[in-house]
């Protein structure tokens, strides 16, 4: 190894995998050597493999988001390794329903007195209670579809 | 993956790794042998010996959450490869901004249309008690009877009387938000406001310039109540701090008004009564300085 020849140390992934770092590595423009935690952390959910394919699929200039997209979720799941980052998504979904109630119902209020009458005060409703199938209080946005079979994520107990 | 007597199918893990599913499999319950495209996902974000380290940390009992999560995860990065989970997080704060936003705006209105209600309701509640005393004086004087002993304080506490359904009216609560509401929406009132003042948006000039044009021609007879509604109004007042130095600018000039208003609104009942005659009002003059007045 000319180590002469390269002015850069090696990225944090070849540090943390131990091997040289060569010039056109993919994961050195996006994990330099001075966060360490960030490969580590992405490696110990995903797999430096898994995340170098990703990286792959993806053009050159949207890997810098996808690779720090991959950071927040892999720390996410460090910290909550039961929901991750979906714990973030179920609290936001969760606040913008209350929010779009409240909306909603102050809307109606300004209505009434565009017309002269006084609003009756209703407070916010609550949320509605879970369903029989819901085991927790998540709140799933998305819905996807798996196109290869009919009952999607039913009998996994998932609404997504 | 060959099937023993054909009772169970191998789970959708086992089949793609082409090895046999074991009843003790972690995976199968997951995983079922219908579902390839979500366990192609889950794979290729986390990968099986990934996914199977995160089930053996957990306890069993969080096994079929953690197993919703990563492949509601898995799903998001294959429908979003670049962002995944974090571009819908950051819709979801996006949607909320706008939420509060539109929140504020819609607030903004009701309030003014709950002032502007309210300084109505006054107005005509005040002339509507100046009429109906003037006209129990004037019938008594007709049919000669010497005015009640408190007929003369009746015409004092015209003036005092908006103060105290002012403060019966703020105290009822009638048309304030829940406080605990209130609180946050003051604090991203004054938040949003600091943010759109920044941004030199002309949204939040109007509702203010509509405000201020709204409280001065209202201000002849009831001015000087407005600033203890301000003061009773205690989930208002944070907004109107919030608002600019323009606000005090109107209370200043309010209490100018007032100053006139009351003095105006003694002569409208002096010309209510002046109406009379003068022959009757020196008889019940009279018949005054004879009673004591409380």
């Amino acid at each position: 190894m000319s180590s002469s020849s390269y002015s850069s140390s090696p990225c944090a992934a070849c540090k943390f995998l131990r091997r040289k770092c060569m010039p056109d590595c993919i994961f050195a423009p996006y994990f330099p050597p001075e966060e360490p935690q960030k490969f580590a952390n992405v490696h110990k959910i995903f797999g430096a493999s898994n995340v170098s394919k990703l990286l792959n699929e993806v053009p050159t200039f949207q890997r810098e988001d996808a690779v720090n997209s991959l950071a927040y979720e892999a720390e996410a799941r460090l910290k909550d390794p039961v929901y991750g980052c979906v714990g973030a998504i179920s609290v936001l979904q969760r606040q913008v329903i209350t929010l779009q109630r409240e909306l909603d119902a102050t809307n109606a209020n300004l209505f009434r007195y565009a017309y002269n009458e006084m609003p009756p005060l209703r407070p916010p409703q609550p949320p509605p209670p879970l369903a029989a199938g819901q085991s927790s209080a998540f709140c799933y946005p998305y819905q996807w579809n798996d196109p290869s079979d009919e009952d999607n994520e039913r009998s996994s107990g998932g609404n997504m | 993956m060959t099937l023993k007597g054909g009772a169970t199918s191998a789970c959708a893990a086992c089949k793609y790794q082409r090895r046999k599913c074991i009843p003790e499999c972690l995976l199968a319950p997951y995983f079922p042998a219908d579902q390839t495209k979500v366990f192609q996902n889950a794979h290729k974000l986390f990968g099986v010996s990934n996914i199977v380290k995160i089930l053996r940390s957990l306890d069993p009992s969080q096994h079929a959450e953690a197993m919703r999560s990563i492949k509601y995860q898995a799903n998001v990065r294959d429908r979003f490869p670049v962002y995944g989970c974090l571009g819908v997080i950051r819709q979801l704060y996006y949607q909320i901004q706008m939420l509060e936003e539109e929140m504020h705006t819609v607030l903004t209105q009701l309030e003014m249309y709950r002032q502007h209600h309210h300084h109505q309701q006054q107005q005509h509640q005040h002339q509507h008690q100046i009429s109906s005393m003037a006209d129990d004086v004037i019938s008594q004087l007709e049919l000669g009877m010497a005015p009640s002993n408190n007929a003369l304080p009746l015409f004092n506490q015209v003036t005092h009387q908006p103060y105290t359904m002012q403060n019966t009216y703020s105290s009822s609560d009638i048309d304030s938000p829940p406080k605990d509401n209130v609180e946050n929406n003051s604090l991203w009132i004054q938040h949003l406001f600091l943010d759109t003042n920044n941004h030199g948006t002309s949204n939040n000039d109007s509702p203010i310039a509509i405000q201020s044009q709204l409280l001065v021609p209202n201000s002849e007879p009831l001015a000087d109540t407005q600033h203890q509604v301000v003061q009773d109004y205690d989930e208002i007042h944070p907004f109107f701090d919030s608002i600019d130095d323009r606000q005090s600018y109107i209370d200043t000039k309010d209490a100018e008004d007032s100053s006139s208003s009351e003095e105006s609104l003694k002569e409208t009942t002096q010309l209510m009564v002046g109406n009379v005659g003068s022959k009757d009002l020196k008889n019940a003059a009279a018949c005054f300085s004879l009673t004591s007045v409380n």
